[in-house]
């Protein structure tokens, strides 16, 4: 009896050891949370010219967020299960997570210098604490193991993004916030559905542990698949990818610049990291991933970009543009091998590079002149020829045409599918090898058109010229001379990427 | 000179920087940066042409006796799985592409002069001008295929934006049609890219990875050695360089293009392929039928000085490359489809020359005559013999400059009246007599009359096509003889419209332009005169062009009947 008690009480004490241990790992999480509630409480407590002081915590704490992680990054981390089971904090988790904090950080900067809304953003905390949400609920997505987790974590991204679409007047606001809240909804509904499915086939919630994988590998196959395809629902939603994409051009068309750049960013790529979980803890069932995710990507990327042709407006554009991208980025997912893996954080990092910089650079349309319809950027390739050059390479980049980084992406992403390819011999990624590349084709039809408009035309509004410096210059140069250095020396960030221990 | 590619490649780069720290107020300079700088560059390549020793006979699959060679790592990374991939900076030349990087550098400074009147937009204008030049000669010079497709893919973008800014009432369809069509075909020089380096090992970098010293081992052994498996697959690197890839012995056996290892997609062998999709997008580039639709709307929306460098130089590039590439790494496959090459070829001949019949346009007449001339290209290629192969870079220099002197010619009459409609004009003679000297000059040339370059160029294809048959066994010697019948047709043209334009009474159908029908200005004679000159020498004195070609062509022959 005595010793049944303190086999217990060392039970206890070693989850509680564990508990404590694992809080040490979450301060990322935690600096998150404080931030959120910093800027909550210096809103209740203060009653006018608010702006400042929301706007110097905010940038201060991601700041700091972003400087620490920096400093504390080891590529080779062990991989960590922690609470039992429920996340698992590895150098991957870890890379991802500094992407999300540097979007987040330039949304801010870019609503700081949003023309139409930049009292809005800081005059109080609703959006502040709705992005800091959508942070934090990142950050677990890319650390969960275990399928409550993935669930909730997946929630806490999609309920702020739910605020974040709808916060603000207008009727297309409330449409399109409605859309995606009804929309995703239903995703999660069908994806918590499949997990119960799949908990009822292993008896376990924790992806990691071997009963879950061999649970897995004993299931029928035709319920596995069921499940899975279910569980998928959600995690696809996230992504925006094909055939769950339908929400996003309303949701960018109508959300706020800085918003949208988080959106086309942050639960795009941890969506990937949460797929790479799935994939690695039921690669050996029955599931056949390459096929389907096969299927998806062509599916994507031929849908994105084909959609995107007939876009007026430079947001839907750039949102069909970014569920092609997703469909590239699952082409690199599909091979899950370590090149497979590695091309796909590396096509992740550009991808996020290139967004941001995107978004800024229309942003700073936008501020000029009001629209980001496709007919207000005429001509102003001449009035602003420094900026309109910035965009022009972004935009190449985005297609994949050297000399940018864009190009490396794709080069790199195509060498691997084509690898899978001869050493698996699938029909599926041939496929997926040779849509990619027609359609890159396609996409450029798309991206040179702003280009287009902005040096071929003339517009009619009139707007003055800008001579000398403007303080957008520099940020777009910032975000522009990483996709030229990636280029040419794509080694220094894959070196990087060799020395990460990639564990899911 | 060390380092003189390089420099023959980057000073318009730094001309282009020039321009764009050049402000406006000096805007003035911008043409004279452009000619001084491109002026430069082609002394520079002619100091390269003569101290390049045409009696060096290149490896083609190696780097043997490659000249003025420069080879630096740019960067090399592991990818997982995929192994380690190497690029270099890689430049050099040899028989193949020293007449290239001439002819580039002629045409190349002749249209930096064309472009003297531009009056809008001049420092866009012409700091695009001169990154056009940059890529252009590193397409020729480069030979890591990474660094080649760089440059290759970085002449789509100056030139999408020169036509589509600075060209005529169609040119935002134009550009957007030149720049898909060609990004196209480079997508498919991509997948074979792709698919190569994947293949290809660098043998001297493997035998580094292995520790192994080259003092003790030729390339040979370290070959033999990766064939047998004695080198571990991890330790082999893998090769963007073009000649590496040209040498069946440098695939990593068991690969996909690997010739011992022929595996097979649609029921036909990978490397064929490759070959056809190389083919394809190097035959949109050329252009070739039925890849050839966008180069009529690119001449005529282009301003003159884009026309001539676009028909003198840029279809060069596609012809050029599949010497390279789909011929030197593909030869098994090359004679495969010789009949559909040399087809192609002819078939371009015969369909350009009854296109350009057809045109009342004088550019687009022009234009037409191109797609026939490059037909030669193709079927000279296709035969596979030393005459072919030397007719086929012969009829690519010889093209390079009777294109640039016709684009030029169509550009004065359409400055002096801004219209180019044959039917428009009547007895030019009486009122521009020197003008007429030119035309007639540039319209026998294109037709190919002997004493000038195109002559040589097309009796060398002919004598190489109808060889072919018995030495080789390529391609059918009826295709030659059918080919003729575009000589016949060419003189059919040119004669016409000569006789329309120039001969018979004097008569334009604007009397307002009477007064516009100067001839020709110091300016133009600037850039007619040279290009005569050169047509007669090259035309009169082939030797200057094939003692520089000769021992190149011949070691490529042996090379594709090697390996056949």
């Amino acid at each position: 009896m005595v010793g049944a008690a303190m086999q217990m009480a060392d039970g206890l004490k070693e989850q509680l050891q564990s508990l404590t241990e694992g809080v040490a790992f979450l301060w990322p999480e935690i600096t998150l949370v404080v931030g959120l509630l910093l800027v909550l409480l210096f809103d209740l407590i203060f009653q006018n010219k608010k702006e400042v002081g929301i706007a110097a915590i905010s940038i201060s704490v991601l700041s700091f967020l972003l400087v620490a992680q920096c400093l504390s990054f080891v590529p080779n981390l062990e991989a960590k299960d922690l609470f039992v089971g429920l996340i698992t904090v590895s150098s991957g988790a870890n890379l991802f997570k500094i992407g999300f904090t540097l979007t987040a950080l330039f949304a801010l900067i870019m609503a700081a210098q949003s023309k139409k809304y930049a009292q809005q953003y800081f005059s109080s905390s609703e959006w502040l604490v709705s992005l800091f949400g959508l942070l934090l609920g990142a950050f677990l997505m890319t650390a969960s193991s275990n399928l409550l987790m993935i669930y909730v974590s997946i929630e806490v991204v999609s309920i702020s993004s739910y605020l974040l679409t709808g916060l603000g007047k207008g009727l297309k606001k409330s449409e399109a916030a409605l859309k995606y809240l009804l929309y995703g909804a239903a995703a999660s509904a069908v994806m918590l559905y499949g997990m119960s499915w799949l908990y009822g086939l292993t008896g376990s919630l924790d992806i990691n542990t071997d009963t879950f994988i061999v649970g897995m590998n004993a299931a029928q196959p035709f319920t596995l698949n069921i499940a899975i395809f279910m569980v998928l629902a959600g995690v696809l939603f996230k992504l925006g990818a094909f055939p769950l994409h339908i929400w996003s051009p309303d949701v960018y068309e109508s959300a706020p610049m800085p918003t949208v750049t988080v959106f086309s960013i942050v639960p795009k790529l941890a969506a990937v990291f949460v797929l790479f979980r799935l994939i690695s803890s039921t690669e050996t069932t029955d599931f056949n991933w390459q096929q389907w995710l096969g299927i998806l990507a062509i599916g994507g990327m031929t849908i994105g970009n084909f959609s995107a042709l007939w876009q007026r407006n430079a947001k839907r554009m750039l949102a069909y543009s970014s569920i092609a991208h997703a469909a590239f980025m699952l082409s690199g997912v599909l091979l899950f091998n370590r090149a497979g893996i590695e091309v796909t954080v590396f096509y992740a990092f550009i991808y996020l590079i290139m967004n941001l910089a995107a978004f800024y650079l229309i942003q700073v349309f936008e501020n000029a002149t009001g629209s980001v319809n496709f007919d207000s950027f005429r001509g102003l390739g001449k009035t602003m020829p420094y900026t309109a050059i910035l965009l022009l390479v972004v935009m190449i980049s985005l297609t994949g045409l050297p000399p940018v980084a864009g190009f490396n992406a794709k080069l790199f992403l195509f060498s691997a599918v084509y690898e899978g390819y001869v050493s698996t011999g699938d029909q599926i990624i041939l496929w997926v090898f040779i849509f990619g590349l027609l359609n890159t084709v396609v996409s450029l039809f798309y991206y040179i058109r702003i280009p287009y408009l902005l040096f071929f035309k003339t517009g009619d509004q009139i707007i003055t010229k800008q001579e000398g410096f403007r303080w957008h210059m520099a940020w777009g140069t910032f975000l522009v001379l990483p996709l030229f250095l990636l280029f040419f020396r794509s080694d220094w960030f894959v070196d990087l990427l060799n020395s990460i221990n990639f564990v899911f | 000179m060390e380092h003189l590619l390089s420099y023959i490649v980057f000073i318009p780069l730094v001309g282009a920087a020039l321009v764009l720290l050049t402000p406006k107020a000096y805007e003035h300079l911008y043409r004279v940066l452009a000619i001084s700088s491109t002026g430069l560059t082609l002394l520079l390549i002619l100091f390269a042409v003569t101290s390049f020793n045409g009696a060096l006979v290149p490896e083609i699959s190696g780097e043997g006796n490659l000249q003025m060679m420069e080879k630096a790592s740019w960067f090399s990374l592991k990818l997982g799985s995929l192994g380690a991939l190497s690029v270099d900076y890689f430049l050099g030349v040899d028989g193949l592409n020293i007449s290239m990087v001439l002819l580039a550098g002629i045409v190349l400074f002749i249209g930096a002069i064309a472009c003297w009147n531009i009056k809008e937009k001049k420092k866009a204008y012409f700091s695009l001008y001169l990154l056009l030049c940059t890529s252009v000669l590193g397409c020729f010079v480069a030979l890591d295929f990474f660094l080649f497709y760089l440059f290759f893919e970085f002449m789509l973008l100056p030139m999408y934006f020169l036509i589509g800014i600075w060209g005529g009432p169609r040119r935002e369809y134009a550009a957007i049609k030149f720049f898909l069509y060609t990004l196209a075909g480079s997508i498919l020089i991509l997948i074979v890219m792709i698919g190569l380096y994947n293949s290809v090992y660098d043998p001297i970098k493997t035998a580094e990875m292995a520790g192994l010293s080259m003092a003790e081992y030729a390339i040979s052994d370290i070959q033999s050695m990766v064939l047998e498996g004695q080198i571990d697959k991890t330790e082999v690197v893998k090769s963007f360089n073009m000649l590496h890839m040209a040498d069946s012995a440098n695939y990593i056996p068991g690969s996909l293009l690997d010739k011992s290892g022929l595996g097979t997609l649609f029921g036909q062998p990978i490397r064929w392929i490759a070959f056809l999709a190389i083919l394809i997008g190097f035959a949109i580039k050329l252009p070739a039928f039925p890849f050839h639709t966008w180069l009529p709307d690119a001449h005529v929306e282009a301003p003159t000085p884009l026309s001539v460098v676009l028909a003198g130089i840029l279809l060069k590039v596609g012809g050029y490359g599949l010497i390279r590439t789909a011929y030197a790494m593909f030869p098994d496959a090359a004679f495969h489809y010789a009949w559909l090459i040399g087809f192609i070829g002819m078939f371009s001949i015969i369909y350009g020359a009854m296109n350009a019949l057809a045109q009342k346009d004088l550019k687009k007449l022009i234009a037409f005559s191109s797609v026939s001339h490059m037909g030669f290209v193709l079927l000279g290629l296709a035969a596979m013999t030393s005459e072919g192969v030397s007719g086929a870079i012969y009829q690519m220099f010889s093209h390079g400059l009777i294109s640039s002197m016709l684009f030029l010619i169509a550009g004065v009459i359409y400055d002096r009246t801004h219209d180019r409609m044959i039917e428009n004009y009547g007895g030019l003679a009486h009122q521009l007599p020197k003008y007429t000297v030119f035309v007639g000059i540039a319209f026998f040339a294109s037709l190919g009359l002997p004493g000038f370059s195109g002559f040589i160029a097309e009796l060398f294809v002919f004598l190489g096509a109808f060889k072919s048959a018995s030495v080789i066994g390529a391609i059918p010697a009826w295709m030659a003889v059918v080919s003729t019948l575009g000589l016949v047709l060419a003189a059919g043209y040119y004669l016409w419209t000569f006789q329309k334009m120039f001969l018979g009474k004097f008569w334009v159908k604007e009397k307002k332009w009477v007064p516009a029908l100067k001839d020709l200005t110091i300016h133009e004679y600037l850039m007619l005169v040279p290009l005569v000159i050169l047509i007669i020498a090259f035309g009169v004195y082939p030797s200057l062009l094939l003692d520089l070609i000769n021992s190149g062509v011949e070691s490529f022959i042996d090379h594709l009947t090697a390996s056949i």
